[in-house]
């Protein structure tokens, strides 16, 4: 009997019991459900996180104060000398920037916003792909003559200044007063939560808060290749002039996909366990039913094999059946799974990643359910014996 | 056409041994139309089993078509069934969720006959029964009698060299039992081998040579009682 007809036949005695094939599916059903939903949400999320972080650049490192340490940071990890001596002590570099960030309040003429105000300098904009939408970004002669200018968001800019384009508008911070020179575009995505930024030259940050700090450096290698070096570099240098070990910590795009990636590997295993617990329910549902069904055709059987049914075409029948009853458990849950993604989301705000692969091998593991545990019921179909199975009614 | 020399069927052997078929050797000519007669357990559907290669005799050479096949394995015997055997049971045994033409169909399938040929020897099949108006029925909408005719049909459809009928019509009245056995006496007329298995004398009849069984035995090989064919064209009883 050729593939088709089987199929035919399988279809037909699953929709000849139609509420029953689906309640036996359920168990497929949920767990390819939840493999297709989680893992399209948890890719789209992961792919979120990676845009993010491929905006940071491969050649670029960072090196923040280590939270996990058991002292607090003094606040004086970072000075402006250390920017210089690392500087002139690692040929690798190209760029070297101190940075300092508060979140702090900042005045208008008659509105005042919070937004981020991070100190920076004029190479910031070459390591971050900022969008100028009027005026330009803090200049190299900018932040060495302290001139009291800022960078600020074009969203916010409206806001404080509603009337006229902010461009050259005096705002406030501390009590500072600084003159707006340009204007920057949000970078859109879902994990800056609608923080607005204003950058300043960080020594006129370090004038607005003289009691504030250098938060982190970042710094910018010529290749890519060469970031591992810098980095390590510029923290030997750092521990030497501070007479300390483990306070600072390096990050660079590697490092932080990896971070990532083992969040999302440990989410994938345990998806795996529910999933697989689930589908093993779901395949020894199928393996029963498929039991019941080769009993209540034991007729059928019989006279197949009367009309010239060899042992391997019952086998081969009562398998596509299994697999066929699989399949429509895994097509109804990769829909489900689908539209939860799609539901979730929207709820949390990224594109869901629904991948061929994903889609392909839980269909191919339905499959594999249905051969796995069809075996034993075709198996049991096929070693019938004609005679017997015609006289059974 | 059929050869059986010596054959014994014995169920249980080891306990209780229950001796279905004793030493039963007879010969069916091509073309024949062999009735198959005796009181209840006396081996008839053993026989037919047998016969139909769905059982293999305990002792005993059985040759069909030239070929012996007791020695076969079953996917062996399952080609000659689908081949060389078309069975005809009394309770029609028709699938239920088939239309009557994919029920006439299912033998080709395992014989690999391709869709375009199968719907042409189906429909030419069911045409000798008379049910082309019922061709996409199912057998809950058909009668005892139609089902028994789209159960010869489906019989017919691999041409086989001999039809078996157990008691084909046990399960109907005595009009619908006379116009399925006129179509057993047309297929003969063609050429047809048929053994069919019948407690009745009317029945049994229709065929050219009647053997009686009793207690597994074949006990007498003779012609009908009340011949419906010419005494002339009756040519059996020799073998044995
Ligand atoms: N599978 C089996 N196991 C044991 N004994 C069996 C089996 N099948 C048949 N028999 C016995 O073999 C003998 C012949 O049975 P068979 O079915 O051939 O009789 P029959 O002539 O067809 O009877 P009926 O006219 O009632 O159909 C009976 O005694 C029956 O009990
Ligand atoms: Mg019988």
């Amino acid at each position: 009997m050729n593939l088709g007809e089987s199929i035919r036949v399988a279809w037909d005695s699953i929709r000849a019991n139609m509420l029953r094939s689906i309640l036996t599916t359920l168990g497929i059903m949920i767990g390819i459900t939840a493999v297709i939903a989680v893992v399209a949400v948890g890719q789209g999320g992961q792919q979120s996180i990676m845009k993010e972080m491929e905006k940071f650049g491969s050649n670029l490192f960072q090196i923040t104060v280590d939270w996990r340490r058991d002292e607090l940071p003094t606040g004086r990890e970072f000075t402006m000398n250390d920017i210089e001596i690392i500087k002139a002590n690692v040929p690798e570099l190209e760029y070297l920037l101190p940075c300092a960030q508060t979140y702090s309040t900042i005045k208008g003429r008659d509105k005042s916003k919070t937004a981020q105000i991070l100190g920076t300098e004029a190479d910031y904009a070459r390591l971050h792909p900022l969008e100028i939408t009027a005026g330009r970004f803090l200049t190299n002669s900018d932040c060495q003559g302290r001139r009291r200018v800022a960078v600020i968001d074009e969203e916010m800019a409206q806001e404080l200044f509603p009337r006229a384009s902010a461009l050259g508008k005096r705002i406030v911070i501390g009590n500072q007063p600084l003159v707006i020179c340009g204007l920057v575009k949000a970078e859109s995505s879902p994990f800056s939560m609608g923080i607005k930024y204003v950058y300043i030259p960080t020594q006129v940050w370090l004038d607005i808060y003289p009691d504030g700090n250098i938060s982190y450096i970042e710094g910018g290698t010529h290749s890519p290749e060469e970031v591992k070096v810098a980095m390590q570099n510029s923290i030997k240098i750092l521990e030497r002039r501070h007479h300390s070990k483990d306070i600072y910590q390096g990050f660079d795009l590697e490092q932080q996909v990896q971070a990532v990636n083992k969040v999302t590997g440990v989410m994938t295993l345990v998806i795996a366990i529910i999933a697989g617990f689930s589908l093993l329910v779901g395949g020894i549902g199928v393996m029963n039913i498929m039991l019941v069904s080769v009993t209540e055709r034991t007729r059928e059987i019989g006279l197949r094999m009367a009309l010239g049914a060899r042992r391997r075409d019952i086998l081969i029948q009562f398998l596509i059946e299994a697999i066929v009853l699989c399949l429509l458990g895994g097509v109804i849950g990769m829909t489900l799974g689908i539209g939860g993604a799609f539901l979730i989301s929207a709820l949390a705000k990224w594109p869901p990643l629904i991948s061929w692969t994903t889609v392909l091998l839980a269909f191919a593991f339905s499959a594999a359910i249905g051969i796995i545990f069809g075996i034993l019921p075709a198996n049991q179909a096929a070693n019938l014996d004609p005679i017997e199975a015609l006289r059974r009614d | 056409m059929i050869k059986m020399e010596q054959i014994n069927k014995v169920y249980r052997p080891h306990s209780n041994p229950v001796h279905a078929l004793r030493d039963v050797s007879l010969h069916i000519e091509m073309g024949d139309f062999v009735a198959v007669m005796g009181p209840s357990g006396s081996g008839k559907s053993t026989l037919m089993n047998v016969m139909g290669c769905l059982d293999t005799p305990s002792s005993g050479s059985y040759w069909l078509g030239g070929v012996e096949v007791s020695s076969m394995n079953s996917d062996q015997l399952a080609t000659v069934r689908n081949r060389k055997i078309g069975f005809v049971f009394q309770n029609y045994n028709l699938l239920p969720r088939m239309t009557a033409l994919r029920n006439v169909e299912l033998p080709m399938l395992y014989a690999g006959v391709d869709k375009e040929e199968r719907k042409t020897r189906a429909l030419d099949c069911i045409g000798r029964v008379g049910m082309l108006d019922r061709i996409d029925h199912r057998p809950s909408e058909l009668s005892g009698g139609q089902c028994q005719r789209i159960a010869i049909a489906r019989a017919l459809v691999n041409n086989p060299d001999i039809i078996l009928a157990d008691e084909p019509t046990g399960n109907l009245d005595s009009v619908t039992s006379m116009e399925i056995m006129n179509i057993f006496r047309s297929l003969h007329q063609e050429h047809t081998t048929i053994v069919l298995v019948t407690h009745e004398e009317d029945i049994a009849a229709f065929a050219r040579r009647v053997l009686h069984f009793r207690d597994g035995k074949l006990i007498n090989d003779e012609l009908p009682s009340s011949p419906h064919i010419k005494p002339s064209a009756v040519k059996g009883g020799e073998d044995i």
